[in-house]
């Protein structure tokens, strides 16, 4: 049987209901005249575990997960890791350096930009953001500080 | 009548006042941006620019970000129209003969037809917005914890009924959304619920990392910018207005996708979509020549133009009479509301007269200013379809963690937008449609209580939603959605939501 894109995302989901009811297990679910808090998540992750069987057993019509691109992954991935690391270091390096390094970085690594474009735009709008939000806006914005 | 009439000139003192005049201006023009800028929808824009509203009174805050979302309603056509990339989703129709009508000469006189479509159709959505909200809040007022659930259980079965993608998806989606919106403290128990021991999780996962993660961050990382090509035709100043037969071939379409966007906007669902392209159906349908759709009918830019503004404001009416949103667009208004100590729901309109009066008359205003926005700016949204992509998702990026940043100043709940955004991207690639988990979220505190509370005061008898008039309707209602699913299901028909699913993958013409 050819593995499809709909026997993965449902078999996903089954796992990540049955990971919500073990997940559940100090929590009371009481009596249906009293419902604990317990209560609605099982039925929601029963619910969960029952449509993730379903799209599984309907999987044939879905396209094989052999075939589904992925070509956009390489540019996924380095977004979200740069975007990462500039959100781990936003309160520390502060809005306006974490913010020109993380726009240089994309521009540069992933976009092949020339350095001057990269780093002149940046420097713009980074600037023009900060002065709009802390003196615009009145809405500060996180500083150095290390 | 004339209460409604006093209350109204009551909100249009509010809606005139200098300050409130300039949030409209500004969300009306924002809204525009991002309905122009391929990649960033009403959704995202909404949640990037609602920490900045933080400052502002309640009204002030309402006014601008209803602004911006039936602005970008408009503002998506430009792009449509210019550069036949949909500037937002509801755009895609406009796609089609909008673009045709630009390549034959005709760019300005389609961007007119859209702009004063547009301009009707929501004044239109406004008046009925005036005439029913109203007196559908005061019979609200007689509903109990049983109405509700019951109300709350049709919204997410009428969600995934009018969905493109299947009723399994949309459900599964709407659960995810539930469960999501159960983390945090339980309310009636004080239990933690799968916070695992992060105080930042006590409070439950906000709306906006979500929205924005999903929305804003997802589409950025499933859009590289060399997939991102595009001729933008600039039209000419003198080329704006439509001719005489171009303005006769407009009228109905106008006037029937007023009429058909405010019934679908006031149900659930991604309704300024299904609108915009249940009017492009029906038009083509009515045409004596259907064979000119795809190659520049007027009537294929005026009707789904008309009728997705005019949803849009439709989608106000649960939200403002009943305090339900009908997609997430107003799922994030209604947060927005709360974040400003106003519950939107059937006391809004009695308890805050000054929000609910202020905020419809500024409709009003709003749709002349973008009447007169939209033309004469033409050139600068021209200029800023030629900002390449790749200089422009970087910029997006930095609103997005700035966005959720400012909302609670916490950073794990900028990690939670980068999660959904990476959730967001894997969605997309197994053909999930992520606006039923935002509902979900969203409603999912005030299903719970509801439906705890319902089971609490009839000692656990659950035919308590079957005994009550009201919640009987709505839950045989629910019942009829879900066999007319499951009948197109086993039947193996193709309907409607079909072919709405493969237009708006780019696969087929309607």
């Amino acid at each position: 049987m050819k593995l499809r894109a709909d026997h993965v995302a449902g078999s996903a989901f089954i796992l990540f209901g049955a990971g919500i009811i073990a997940l559940s297990g100090d929590l009371p679910t009481g009596q249906l005249s009293m419902p604990g808090s317990g209560f609605l998540p099982k039925i929601v992750a029963a619910l969960t575990i029952l449509f993730g069987a379903v799209l599984v057993l309907r999987g044939g019509e879905s396209p094989p997960f052999a075939e589904l691109a992925w070509d956009d992954g390489k540019h996924a991935l380095l977004v979200t890791a740069i975007t990462s690391i500039a959100i781990g270091l936003y309160e520390h390096l502060g809005f306006f350096v974490t913010m020109l390094l993380m726009i240089v970085t994309l521009l540069l690594l992933i976009e092949r930009r020339k350095p001057f474009y990269a780093i002149v735009y940046s420097l713009a709008i980074v600037g023009l953001t900060y002065v709009s939000f802390v003196y615009g806006l009145k809405t500060p914005l996180p500083e150095f500080s290390f | 009548m004339d209460s409604t009439f006093i209350s109204l000139m009551h909100g249009f003192a509010i809606a005139f006042q200098p300050d409130n005049l300039w949030y409209a201006f500004l969300g009306c023009l924002v809204g525009t941006l991002v309905g122009v800028l391929p990649g960033i929808g009403p959704l995202s824009g909404i949640s990037i620019l609602l920490p900045v509203t933080f400052g502002l009174n309640a009204t002030q805050a309402v006014i601008m970000l209803a602004g911006i979302y039936y602005g970008s309603q408009d503002g998506g056509s430009t792009t449509s129209i210019l550069r036949r990339i949909p500037g937002e989703a509801s755009s895609v129709m406009t796609c089609i003969d909008g673009n045709a009508m630009a390549k034959k000469g005709r760019a300005g006189a389609a961007l007119c037809i859209a702009a004063v479509g547009s301009w009707v159709a929501g004044t239109f959505g406004v008046v009925m917005l005036t005439l029913v909200a109203p007196p559908l809040a005061t019979i609200a007022l007689k509903f109990g914890p049983p109405e509700y659930t019951a109300m709350l259980v049709l919204g997410l079965i009428f969600l995934a009924y009018m969905s493109s993608s299947s009723l399994v998806r949309t459900l599964l989606m709407a659960c995810i959304g539930l469960l999501l919106g159960m983390i945090g403290i339980d309310n009636m128990t004080g239990h933690f619920r799968y916070s695992f021991d992060l105080a930042e999780l006590g409070d439950g996962i906000g709306i906006v990392p979500v929205a924005v993660g999903l929305f804003g961050l997802g589409e950025i990382l499933s859009t590289p910018s060399y997939t991102v090509v595009g001729e933008v035709i600039t039209p000419k100043f003198r080329e704006l207005l439509p001719n005489r037969q171009e303005w006769r071939e407009s009228f109905w379409p106008i006037i029937r996708g007023s009429g058909l966007g405010f019934i679908i906007g006031i149900i659930p669902g991604s309704a300024h979509i299904i609108s915009s392209f249940l009017s492009y159906a029906l038009e083509r349908r009515v045409s004596k020549h259907p064979e000119e759709f795809g190659k520049g009918a007027v009537a294929g830019v005026a009707g789904p133009e008309s009728a997705n503004n005019s949803a849009s404001t439709g989608a106000f009416v649960p939200m403002l009479a009943l305090g339900i949103p009908t997609g997430p667009i107003t799922a994030v208004l209604i947060g927005a509301l709360m974040v400003h100590g106003v519950n939107s729901g059937p006391q809004l309109v009695t308890e805050h007269p000054d929000v609910f009066w202020g905020f419809v008359a500024s409709m009003y205003v709003g749709n002349l200013m973008l009447l007169a926005l939209n033309l004469p700016l033409v050139g600068l949204f021209v200029t800023v379809l030629r900002i390449p992509y790749a200089y422009l998702y970087p910029l997006i990026i930095m609103f997005c963690i700035v966005g959720v940043y400012e909302v609670s100043h916490s950073v794990v709940d900028v990690y939670i937008m980068l999660i959904m955004g990476v959730l967001g991207y894997a969605l997309k690639k197994f053909s999930f449609d992520p606006a039923p988990l935002v509902l979900g979220l969203v409603i999912s505190p005030i299903f719970e209580q509801s439906l705890r509370q319902s089971l609490i005061m009839s000692n656990g008898d659950y035919t308590i939603f079957f005994m009550r008039p009201i919640s009987l309707g709505l839950l045989i209602v629910s019942a009829i959605m879900l066999i007319m699913s499951a009948y197109t299901f086993m039947m193996k028909r193709r309907d409607w939501r079909a072919t709405l699913a493969e237009v708006e993958a780019g696969e087929v013409q309607p």
